[in-house]
């Protein structure tokens, strides 16, 4: 299993540069049957990411690119009329693919961002009154633009709350920037890129995240980092459960890519900011989101141990 | 409106039938406008009760202002406040009114029962309150109970704490209570007084005796000496001059000591054994032997004293008081003048002439009874003596009372109780009013005062074995219910009452009897001098441990969940480490914060990562089992850096 793991982060490490902290929170993510959120500018690889993971994993893959008039129809699909045979028929949208990119998904109308609520948190769509099975596993992977940019609609906290994780990536360092000058076009690497595991492979590791063992100091660690998320004066509101649920599931994962049979504070710290800063708000704030001080606020006004 | 209703009602014995009607009139139309149905009353309607009922009250207080007529006023107030509570504020001047006349309640009665029923209504009055809190939507009666009860029971602690230490001070006035018509005794008796008393089984006090309680025989409580006939009607007459200075008793080998709990009789005169002595400052011993309070008795009055049945009373007589004991009126009775010389002559000497006496009584056909035949103003004693002969302790102690004035010899008589029944679940002695009596006294030259009791003669059961076996089948009908099972009907019933007795005693003797002198007493067991630094710090201390329980109940509540073991050997570590300099912070992980310190220095990789390693198995891998071992070893790993840092001296 190690193996597997390795060969994974190997492969993504390959395609995209000097990014390994956010390609081990990307594929703990998806392994923690997570929706990840990539925040970043454009141009920063977020799209060669999310491809270079559906290849990887060897799932099937879809883009949807949104723009301020995509419809849900375009998302889901539509019943189109056939003339040979007289009748509807359905046509399946690009949502129906085991990796979905939803591109810039804050440029679309909160109709359109709305028709993904369904499809992530039920893993189905209803179109004409029937209701579909997405493909298994379903991971939507969007990436959205600063909020700070023209053109936007922020995501609400309700859909927010639905991704797992958020990450950024950030601009290169210096040596990884330098090697992709030289390399050329990452997209040619990508195609070179050979699936290291299939639909099944995932859903073993996948239930290798749920057998991580978690014990009652960390239980209580993670209690007390929501009370305080609750409790601070800091932050606007505090953590769902769904949150915390969220949290202890990724530290899990996090400590299946390490290779430990359990969870120890250090998994969490590590994926607490990714799992928790969407979720947070600044209490003074109600233009956008803290950025990562409030993790580390949260982070440093909680002792580790009780 | 239940909360009123609650406070009000141990109030019905008091109040008349009318306020009783203005109250439940004031109910009913509260809750009309409830209802919606009614409006408030208009003002001239208001003006209208309030004038009628003051009036009311004015007419059934019979103009004298007494504590009742102040009581009913007060509770008129309260129950017209009903019709015109609009306003939060009014709400809140009700609720305050219930706990004040709870409070007033006290002043009728101070039972235990009564107390107990007051807690609870202070508990319903609370929880009136706590239901004004509440939003409209969500009040729940229940609840606020629930809470109210909560609260009342929160403010026990301190209760007690004030109770043992406020200073107990000395009413600035005394209200006098009406209902002389309470007390058993009165200063006159014409005979005929005696027979209602006789059929109460009210309480008239209680008596604890230090030593075996003496034969009922020997139970003749005094407590009134009348001196003075006039028409029919025995009176105690001017009260003598007080001792010069108080005689001494002769011995004390046969002192009978004990202690008195008496029920309020409004009256100053209080009930012993003879001779008594004293033991109670507030007691003193008149000139003719009894003691006495010095104020009258409002509340139940607890008083030491000592008897000496060997002890002659005035062994010399004072000429005024000769004068005294011996003046009859001029032209009353002829007949029992002549009886009572013609047959002192025959039998020479006053012993002589008393029994004597008292053998006419034994063998004419002479009665006991409580319910006798009227008797008229002028002669009664001729008339009882030589027609009637029906009669109860005063007819009998009259008649040898007379004749013995009549031939020069000085005699009174004596009111008080006779006799009393101990409680066999604490031993103390109840007498009851039915257990009133009279009895004579007469004077022999040297001897001082002798007493006799001529109903001895006529009924000696009563005085053997209590009034009960006196009493004839008529006269035993017309007892209550209770009276008989008192006094010895049904086992199971008089034991039940004999144990509920005995708690209302305990009750007396701890709770309604303790003043000021028992709590100095108890003070200085407690806090050695009595100073008013000390008690002030008493209470303090004490309120400061009631604050302190409910703090400490609530922080129990909330405490942290208990911290696993190794956690807290983690904890102690970092504590000393910081002395060395080495400061986790909170965000740091057992691994994180040692692999900080092995990277700054303070230790060697090798050292530091065995425990980093156990740390993180008996932590946080559920997986890994472990014990007492583990943990011992745990800690000597950890007292190892321990010591490696404090003198490794990198910082």
């Amino acid at each position: 299993m190690k193996d597997h793991i390795q060969s994974l982060l190997d492969a993504l490490n390959g395609v995209l540069l000097g990014k390994e902290g956010q390609i081990k929170l990307a594929l703990a993510c998806l392994l923690a049957r997570g929706h990840l959120l990539i925040e970043d500018l454009p141009g920063m690889g977020k799209t060669l990411l999310s491809h270079a993971l559906a290849k990887v994993l060897g799932l099937t893959y879809n883009r949807i690119q949104f723009t301020s008039d995509v419809l849900p129809s375009d998302i889901i699909g539509a019943s189109v009329f056939n003339r040979d045979s007289g009748d509807f028929r359905f046509i399946e949208g690009p949502l129906f693919a085991q990796v979905v990119l939803a591109d810039e998904i804050n440029r679309a109308t909160p109709k359109s961002q709305s028709a993904l609520l369904e499809a992530m948190e039920e893993g189905q769509v209803t179109a004409d009154g029937l209701t579909r099975a997405l493909p298994d596993p379903f991971f939507v992977i969007a990436t959205q633009n600063p909020v700070t940019q023209t053109g936007t609609f922020p995501l609400p906290e309700s859909q927010l709350d639905r991704f797992l994780m958020r990450i950024e990536l950030g601009y290169p360092e210096p040596d990884a920037e330098r090697e992709l000058l030289r390399g050329g076009d990452r997209r040619r690497a990508l195609d070179g890129l050979a699936p290291q595991l299939d639909a099944d492979g995932l859903q073993v590791l996948q239930n290798s995240v749920d057998d991580i063992r978690v014990s009652d100091p960390l239980i209580e660690y993670v209690q007390r980092l929501v009370a305080h998320s609750r409790h601070g004066a800091e932050f606007a509101f505090g953590l769902s459960p769904r949150g915390a649920l969220a949290l202890l599931h990724a530290a899990r994962a996090w400590a299946l890519l390490h290779d430990r049979s359990h969870v120890v504070p250090e998994d969490v710290q590590a994926v607490l900011p990714s799992v928790v800063e969407h979720r947070l708000r600044e209490a003074a704030d109600y233009a956008g989101h803290g950025g990562g001080a409030l993790a580390q606020k949260l982070l440093s006004g909680v002792d580790v141990v009780g | 409106m239940v909360a009123q209703a609650v406070v009000i009602l141990p109030f019905l014995q008091q109040l008349s039938p009318g306020i009783i009607a203005v109250g439940l009139f004031c109910g009913y139309w509260r809750t009309g406008v409830y209802q919606g149905r009614w409006d408030y009353p208009k003002r001239w309607v208001k003006l209208l009760l309030v004038v009628a009922s003051v009036a009311g009250v004015a007419i059934s207080g019979v103009g004298s202002f007494s504590l009742e007529a102040a009581a009913s006023l007060l509770i008129l107030a309260f129950a017209l406040k009903l019709i015109e509570m609009k306003s939060r504020r009014d709400a809140y001047l009700v609720i305050f009114l219930g706990y004040f006349i709870i409070a007033t309640q006290f002043l009728f009665e101070q039972g235990m029962a009564i107390a107990a029923y007051q807690v609870g209504a202070a508990i319903v009055v609370t929880a009136a309150m706590v239901g004004m809190n509440q939003l409209v939507s969500r009040v729940r009666p229940l609840g606020s109970l629930r809470l109210a009860g909560s609260l009342v029971l929160q403010a026990l602690p301190f209760t007690i704490v004030l109770f043992l230490f406020f200073p107990r001070i000395a009413p600035l006035w005394t209200v006098p209570l009406p209902g002389a018509s309470k007390t058993g005794l009165s200063d006159r008796m014409t005979p005929g007084d005696v027979a209602q008393l006789t059929r109460s089984d009210e309480l008239a006090f209680r008596v604890v005796f230090d030593g075996p309680v003496p034969a009922s025989r020997d139970l003749y409580w005094r407590g009134l000496v009348y001196s003075s006939f006039i028409s029919g009607t025995w009176n105690v007459g001017r009260s003598l001059p007080d001792w010069s200075d108080e005689p001494l008793p002769p011995d004390r080998d046969s002192a009978v000591n004990y202690e008195v709990l008496l029920e309020p009789t409004q009256r100053k005169w209080l009930f012993a054994l003879e001779t008594p002595q004293s033991r109670s400052p507030a007691a003193y011993l008149t000139r003719d032997y009894r003691l006495q309070s010095r104020d009258p008795v409002l509340s139940v009055f607890r008083y030491r004293a000592t008897s000496f049945p060997q002890w002659n009373m005035d062994p010399q007589l004072p000429e005024s008081i000769r004068k005294r004991e011996t003046w009859l009126p001029m032209a009353d009775n002829p007949r029992i003048r002549a009886f009572a010389a013609q047959l002192f002559t025959t039998s020479g000497d006053a012993d002589g002439f008393v029994r004597s006496v008292l053998k006419g009584i034994r063998e004419q056909d002479f009665f006991y009874t409580l319910s006798p035949p009227q008797l008229p103003r002028e002669n009664s004693i001729d008339e009882f003596w030589f027609n009637t002969r029906r009669g109860f302790c005063t007819h009998y102690a009259g008649a040898l009372v007379f004749m013995l004035r009549s031939v020069g010899v000085p005699a009174r008589m004596v009111g008080g109780y006779q006799g009393g029944e101990v409680n066999p679940v604490s031993g103390h002695v109840i007498v009851r009013q039915y257990d009133a009596h009279a009895w004579v006294e007469y004077w022999l030259p040297g001897k001082g005062w002798q007493r006799v009791d001529p109903t001895f003669a006529v009924a000696p059961a009563r005085i053997e074995e209590g009034l009960r076996a006196a009493l004839s089948a008529e006269d035993r009908a017309s007892l209550s219910a209770f009276t008989s099972a008192r006094l010895g009907g049904w086992d199971m019933i008089s034991d039940l009452l004999f144990w509920s007795d005995s708690l209302e005693h305990r009750w007396n003797l701890w709770v309604v009897g303790y003043d000021g002198q028992l709590q100095s007493g108890v003070l200085e067991d407690l806090l050695g001098e009595v100073t008013s630094a000390r008690v002030g710090a008493a209470i303090l201390i004490g309120g400061g441990a009631t604050v302190g329980l409910v703090a400490l109940s609530l922080f129990w509540r909330r405490r942290p969940l208990r911290r696993h073991p190794v956690e807290r050997l983690f904890g102690r570590f970092c504590e000393a480490l910081a002395g060395y300099g080495w400061q986790r912070a909170p965000a740091e992980s057992p691994g994180a914060f040692l692999a900080r310190v092995t990277e700054q220095g303070g230790l060697s990789r090798e050292q530091a990562e065995p425990v980093i390693a156990e740390i993180n198995r008996l932590l946080y891998n559920p997986g890994s089992d472990w014990d007492g071992r583990d943990l011992r070893h745990l800690r000597m790993q950890l007292s190892r850096l321990r010591f490696h840092l404090a003198f490794s001296n990198t910082r």
